[in-house]
């Protein structure tokens, strides 16, 4: 087991080194210039960019920028932002907690409610709710989650009036205590709903194949053959063998989720990482760029490691493979 | 193997095919929707009832007006014609970047599960490491660094997403380096490329061409997240174009987002149908 852990925690940290790595390459290699758009477009004073460069440390060699942005990293600090002369720390840090809330919320939401639909349709295969479901699930993983968001906001907010269609709090109203945690709710229904429904397919399927595969198995037939009762089968020997799929599907969709909660934080104006993400790319804020994709990958590699010894907790074939 | 043993086997494929046609709803519709989308795609001039790159008189009309079929959007263009012209993007943004994945993919992944040993350690943790990236992230960096043309779409897709393609491959070729027929190239003296070129590859790609279809509609939604996100190719009619378009008229003109999206549901469902089947 510990040699397990070992082991994912070693790739995890190759694959954020390797993060580093692409992302230093890829800014750095990529046309347009932060100088000028720091200095603005008239502007061609060789001081004044001289002075910037050493300001932001842009006149050192590559290999050197690299070594001070690694150094720095782990030190916890990724520099300012270029655009709002802020530390990338801190506005991260703002906008992380809503994004992880949004999805997390729908992580789990879509966890619970997709696996216990594709029981249902396991257990009633080939019946008319299963049918449904099924093609129901078909549709909503061929759907892009902002179209998806974009439908609902017409239908629920310009149509209905029930629900708010921008951000995480009704500014004007300032509510404060159990009410501000309501008007909080009330702004997360239609992005984590959104969420919600793009990444539960997923879960339908896995949820629905494994369970089927599970009560093929020949020690099924033998427990029937005992007369055990259906109920005791399913939970106690069906259940715990097809839930374990679900758990690794579980990390794996960490990283599709985060795109899920880019583009819907985008449809929605929740305040989080993804809409921090689409300005800094449309401002070129390459400290701010960098700094956000390494706390995702972080994110995501953390997530998916934990998921996968959770797993071999569970299912003792994984850790002695 | 013989020529007639080889006939024998397509015949009993072709006819294997045939049986699997007929009896198998889901197939015959992926087939029927794919090839709709192939005459789409050669006919759309001939087809669409206005040209989707004029900028019309009527902006923003809704279902019907002025035989805009499914209405215009802000510049006037007619929804139904982007729709049609839609289908080429889409379908060229699936072809080539799943093609760069899956010859990627096949390479890497043969040669890890072929060759072994050191070499395969390295490629598998690579793999292992790509699949753990976050792609879609990264396929937003380098399009908002290096520019969003089409072709740099459909490059960065490509080359972002073949560890899953490789990790199949590389499956593929560590069974297949263990069965008679390539043992017996061996002992011919064959050379390890020519084995890998000549057994291991064509033998292996069966999965990674299944995968690949999937990755295709992987792609499809990709370009539209991108074109979304203002991310798309600007000069190109797309139906992430679209979608993005309309959302600021979502309101008021919700045909323009609407259409768009249901184009790109019903063209991923047909590939998912296909790779299913």
């Amino acid at each position: 087991m510990k040699h397990f852990i070992i082991r994912r925690i070693f790739s995890g940290l190759l694959t954020i080194f390797l993060v580093f790595a692409l992302n230093f390459i890829i800014i750095k290699a990529a046309p347009g210039d932060p100088i000028k758009t720091l200095m603005g477009k008239d502007n061609n004073d060789p001081v004044l960019r001289a002075a910037l460069e050493e300001k932001w440390g842009l006149n050192k060699p590559l290999g050197e920028q690299f070594l001070d942005y690694l150094g720095n990293a782990l030190k916890g600090d990724l520099g300012t932002s270029i655009i709002y002369n802020t530390s990338v720390n801190e506005t991260i840090a703002k906008k992380f907690m809503p994004t992880v809330l949004l999805g997390m919320l729908a992580a789990l939401i879509a966890l619970v409610i997709g696996t216990a639909l594709g029981i249902y349709s396991a257990q009633h295969e080939g019946s008319l709710g299963d049918t449904l479901l099924s093609g129901v699930s078909y549709t909503l993983d061929a759907m892009p989650s902002f179209w998806l968001g974009l439908m609902l906001i017409i239908l629920f907010s310009s149509r209905l009036g029930w629900l708010p269609t921008q951000g995480m709090i009704d500014v004007k109203a300032g509510y404060e205590g159990a009410e501000h945690v309501m008007d909080v709710l009330r702004h997360l229904v239609l992005p984590c709903g959104t969420l919600a429904l793009i990444t539960m397919p997923g879960y339908f399927r896995i949820a629905k194949s494994s369970v089927l595969q599970v009560s093929n198995e020949d020690f099924i037939m033998t427990l029937r053959a005992t007369g055990m009762s259906e109920k005791k089968i399913f939970n106690k020997y069906v259940f715990r063998n097809a839930i374990l799929p679900t758990v690794t599907l579980f990390g794996i969709t960490m990283a599709f989720l985060l795109t899920g909660v880019t583009l819907v934080e985008i449809v929605f104006s929740w305040p989080g990482m993804g809409r921090l993400t689409l300005t800094a790319i449309n401002q070129r804020d390459y400290p701010m760029l960098m700094g956000l994709y390494l706390v995702m990958s972080i994110a995501v590699c953390a997530v998916m490691i934990l998921v996968d010894i959770t797993y071999a907790l569970f299912d003792p074939r994984i850790r002695y493979e | 193997m013989s020529k007639d043993k080889n006939m024998k086997k397509s015949n009993a494929t072709l006819r294997q095919w045939k049986t699997a046609l007929r009896s198998d709803h889901q197939l015959q519709a992926a087939i029927i929707g794919v090839v709709i989308l192939l005459i789409l795609v050669i006919t759309a001039p001939l087809v669409a009832p206005f040209d989707p790159y004029v900028y019309g008189d009527d902006s923003l009309v809704g279902l019907g007006v002025n035989g805009h079929i499914l209405g215009t959007n802000h510049m006037g263009q007619d929804v139904l014609s982007m729709v049609i012209y839609g289908v080429r993007t889409s379908l060229k943004v699936a072809v080539i970047s799943a093609l760069i994945s899956g010859v990627l993919g096949v390479l890497v992944g043969g040669i890890g599960g072929y060759f072994g040993g050191k070499v395969d350690v390295v490629i598998s943790e690579t793999i292992n490491v790509f699949l753990m990236i976050p792609t879609f992230f990264l396929i937003l960096l380098i399009v908002a660094l290096y520019g969003n043309s089409l072709t740099n779409v459909m490059i960065v897709i490509g080359i972002t997403s073949w560890p899953g393609n490789a990790k199949l491959m590389r499956a593929q070729a560590l069974s297949l380096r263990e069965r008679i027929f390539v043992k017996s190239a061996i002992a011919m003296g064959e050379s390890k490329g020519q084995i890998l070129m000549k057994y291991i590859l064509p033998n292996g790609i069966f999965p990674v061409v299944a995968n690949t279809t999937r990755g295709m509609a992987g792609a499809i939604l990709t370009e539209a997240a991108l074109s979304f996100l203002g991310l798309g190719d600007p000069n190109v009619i797309s139906w992430g174009q679209m979608i993005y378009s309309g959302k600021a008229y979502i309101t008021t003109a919700w045909w323009v987002s609407g259409f768009g999206g249901i184009a790109t549901i019903l063209t991923v469902i047909i590939f998912t149908c296909w790779v299913t089947a």
